[in-house]
């Protein structure tokens, strides 16, 4: 499945819950957690691909194995309104100076928020079985609809 | 910069002055306190010496001892040097979140003036609030007189502070008998006191933009265990470093402190263990005995409550017959909670003294050297006899008939 | 070992007149102890506080006493306060008290018993006509230190200025006048 948008970024590379378990010893000192590898202090002005996300930062950590139905986005119809990225409540819509680029299928929980909320005539967005290509789905894509 | 505050080579301050100033010597960044009786004048003093010019920090006031210590929790992650004072109720709200301070290991220090919990209300010294913070997580140190006070609190910060320790640390008073005693202090200049304690120096602060941290993590059963040893284990660790501390206080100050101190012990037949302020009555009482009577008493105390000095307990106790523990807490049916501590010290040596409990002065009720004096007799008679010859925990002090627990079972 | 014991009412400065007595003993170099039994007592309630001086350092912390000094600085004390608690056969009492001691040991029969350890100065009046208002524990100083000979009065006025160093000038000069009187008065 596609990763997003560039190949530095380490997006959702682990599964939640599979973490190596260590010892007492190797522990950090008062459950303190960083967020980022190395120097941060430029983090900000830093697109999410390019952050130096660590292990203990929730980016790098994936669900996306929960989910049974998945959003496909449609670009040829979407109209950048950004109504799906305000509301998607698990930041999993990417978008970039409000240009939707498409859907964080690590992070994605398939709640349908994002079509629900979606203007267009047909959708933008549209939920899918988890299983299906996306080329396939945007194949089918339905017609506009009249009235 | 802070303005120079005038100090004499001997000043006649009390328990709750002598902390604060020790506060203002090592120049606390900031204090989030809701003051509360004995130990409003630590708190009310470093209000005073901020608005005064005497610090260079902040104090927050807030609505309640939870939000205290709260706020000490963010300042202290955000990277200052903090501290604040409470007693007794106030003591009681503070407890969940002390347990954050500890876990998280930010080494502030809190100036704890021992009092009484209700009911019944009661704003006198017992020892029923330094007992409910004995699992926290938090290193506890005891001042038995109002020098001390300073001393331990200058001490606390290096304590907490040292990199191999980072854990927040108590110092206790008792509530009015130190706290509201003034005696002869001598204290160090501010020059001398400042260099002894150092620059705060911070880890993971919050306010360090080049590397952002969480703090409060949840864990749940993978995790949290293996945090809780480790954090336990810096708590045993701490005491080579408590050690050290005293050790270079006690090249500066001549003033020798260790974490356990003993008494008269060197030839000591009996012995009286206790805590706080009484540690000092008992060594009167146990100094006439001696001159009176012959009795071959010792006093031990253990100055550092946690990390309880278990290996120091054993050792100092290790020669006697017969040893009285002292509890000033109301032991809520159960043996007091030190006796059963040093009775366990005392269970790992080879010798098998015959140890008794005595519950006293709770709710500030006076510890008098005529009271002292009869429980040491007490030891004496049962180090005669070989066994003991009443019952094994009993209230002291106390009006109406005699009250007590348990009989030793000889076979 | 000396031991006082103060017999005040909550607001009357016992308690500073045991620690400001502390801060003078101290400069000459002896061990002292200053402490008080109240808590949250109302102004006017009737309280005690205390001093120990010694030439070694105080670790007692017992609050039972056998006083060597007994200063009672509220005159009403002397008659509803039990002032001869624990006392011993050469505890002097300074009491104040608009009375001669004479009428005095009239109205007290446990005082007449003590009739050459009893002195008498009237703290409330000299406060009044020096500081303004009834502050009676600096003129009960005075008359400590010419009962006591602890001092000399020009010794003790000096320390106790630097005691007071932080109040204006005038507050400290009618303290001055205050325990000066007291010491003449004192009988």
């Amino acid at each position: 499945m596609s990763k997003g948008i560039l190949a530095v970024d380490n997006r959702g590379k682990r599964e939640l819950g599979a973490d190596k378990l260590v010892g007492w010893d190797e522990v950090t000192q008062g459950i303190v957690l960083t967020s980022f590898e190395g120097d941060a202090a430029n983090i900000a002005s830093l697109k999410a691909e390019e952050r130096t996300y660590s292990d203990f930062n929730s980016y790098t950590a994936t669900v996306a194995s929960w989910r049974v139905i998945k959003p496909i986005y449609n670009r040829d119809i979407c109209i950048d309104c950004q109504n799906c990225w305000v509301w998607c409540p698990d930041s999993s819509i990417i978008s970039r100076d409000k240009q939707m680029l498409g859907i964080d299928y690590d992070h994605c929980k398939g709640c349908q928020v994002c079509v629900e909320v979606c203007p267009t005539n047909p959708k933008s967005l549209l939920m899918f079985v988890e299983a299906e290509e996306i080329e396939t789905a945007l194949a089918q894509w339905p017609e506009k609809k009249k009235n | 910069m802070a303005k120079k505050y005038d100090i004499n080579e001997v000043e006649v301050w009390d328990g709750n002055y002598a902390a604060s100033q020790a506060l203002r010597q090592a120049q606390v960044d900031v204090v989030a306190a809701y003051p509360i009786t004995p130990s409003t004048p630590v708190v009310e003093n470093y209000g005073n010496y901020v608005a005064n010019g005497y610090i260079d920090g902040e104090y927050v006031m807030v609505e309640s001892e939870h939000a205290a210590m709260s706020g000490c929790i963010g300042a202290a992650a955000s990277g200052g040097r903090v501290a604040t004072a409470t007693s007794s109720q106030g003591f009681a709200l503070m407890a969940e979140v002390l347990y954050q301070a500890s876990g998280m290991r930010l080494p502030i220090v809190l100036v704890v003036v021992n009092r009484a919990l209700a009911s019944p209300l009661n704003v006198r010294g017992d020892h029923a609030d330094m007992y409910l913070g004995r699992d926290s997580g938090w290193i506890q140190i005891d001042a038995f007189n109002a020098e001390e006070a300073y001393d331990l609190t200058l001490c606390a910060f290096r304590i907490g502070e040292h990199m191999s320790v980072r854990l927040p640390v108590m110092v206790h008073q008792d509530g009015f008998i130190t706290s509201h005693t003034a005696q002869n202090i001598h204290p160090l200049s501010d020059e001398a006191a400042y260099k002894f304690v150092g620059d705060y120096k911070g880890v993971d602060d919050m306010l360090d933009f080049s590397k952002p941290v969480t703090y409060g993590a949840q864990t749940e059963e993978d995790w949290h265990f293996e945090h809780k040893a480790k954090q336990h284990k810096a708590l045993m660790d701490s005491r080579t470093v408590i050690d050290g501390v005293f050790a270079e206080y006690g090249k500066l100050t001549g003033r020798n402190y260790k974490r356990v101190e003993s008494y008269m012990m060197e030839d000591a037949e009996v012995a009286v263990v206790g805590l706080g302020s009484t540690v000092e009555t008992l060594r009167v009482a146990a100094k006439q005995l001696r001159e009176e009577e012959g009795i071959k008493v010792g006093i031990v105390a253990p100055r550092c409550f946690r990390p309880f000095a278990f290996d120091e307990m054993a050792d100092a106790l290790s020669g006697v017959k017969a040893i009285a523990v002292l509890d000033r807490s109301s032991p809520g049916g159960a043996m007091g909670a030190f006796f059963n501590e040093v009775s366990a010290a005392v269970l790992s040596s080879a010798n098998r003294p015959l140890v008794t409990n005595f519950i006293y002065g709770l709710g500030g009720r006076d510890f008098s050297i005529q009271e002292a004096k009869r429980i040491i007799r007490e030891q004496k008679a049962h180090a005669d006899a070989g066994h003991i010859t009443t019952q094994i925990q009993q209230f002291s002090g106390l009006r109406g008939p005699k009250l007590g627990f348990f009989e030793a079972k000889r076979s | 070992m000396v031991e006082i014991r103060w017999h005040s009412r909550a607001g009357q400065g016992a308690v500073t007149g045991a620690k400001g007595l502390g801060d003078v003993v101290s400069t000459t170099g002896k061990q002292v102890q200053a402490f008080a039994l109240y808590g949250s007592a109302k102004r006017g309630a009737a309280m005690r506080a205390y001093n120990r001086i010694d030439d070694e350092q105080i670790i007692n912390h017992e609050k039972f006493m056998l006083p060597d000094y007994v200063l009672v600085i509220d005159p009403a004390l002397a008659f509803s306060d039990n002032i001869v608690e624990n006392d011993k056969e050469t505890t002097k009492y300074i009491i104040t008290t608009h009375l001669s001691k004479e009428e005095l040991m009239s109205q007290l029969p446990e005082l007449k018993e003590r009739e050459e350890r009893v002195y008498v100065v009237d703290c409330i009046k000299i406060s009044i006509d020096t500081i303004g208002r009834s502050v009676p524990n600096a003129p009960m100083l005075g008359a400590f230190v010419k009962i006591s000979g602890m001092f000399e009065l020009d010794y003790f006025l000096d320390r106790m200025k630097k005691v007071l160093s932080k109040f204006p000038q005038k507050i400290i000069d009618s303290n001055m006048d205050a325990i000066t009187i007291a010491y003449n008065e004192v009988k």
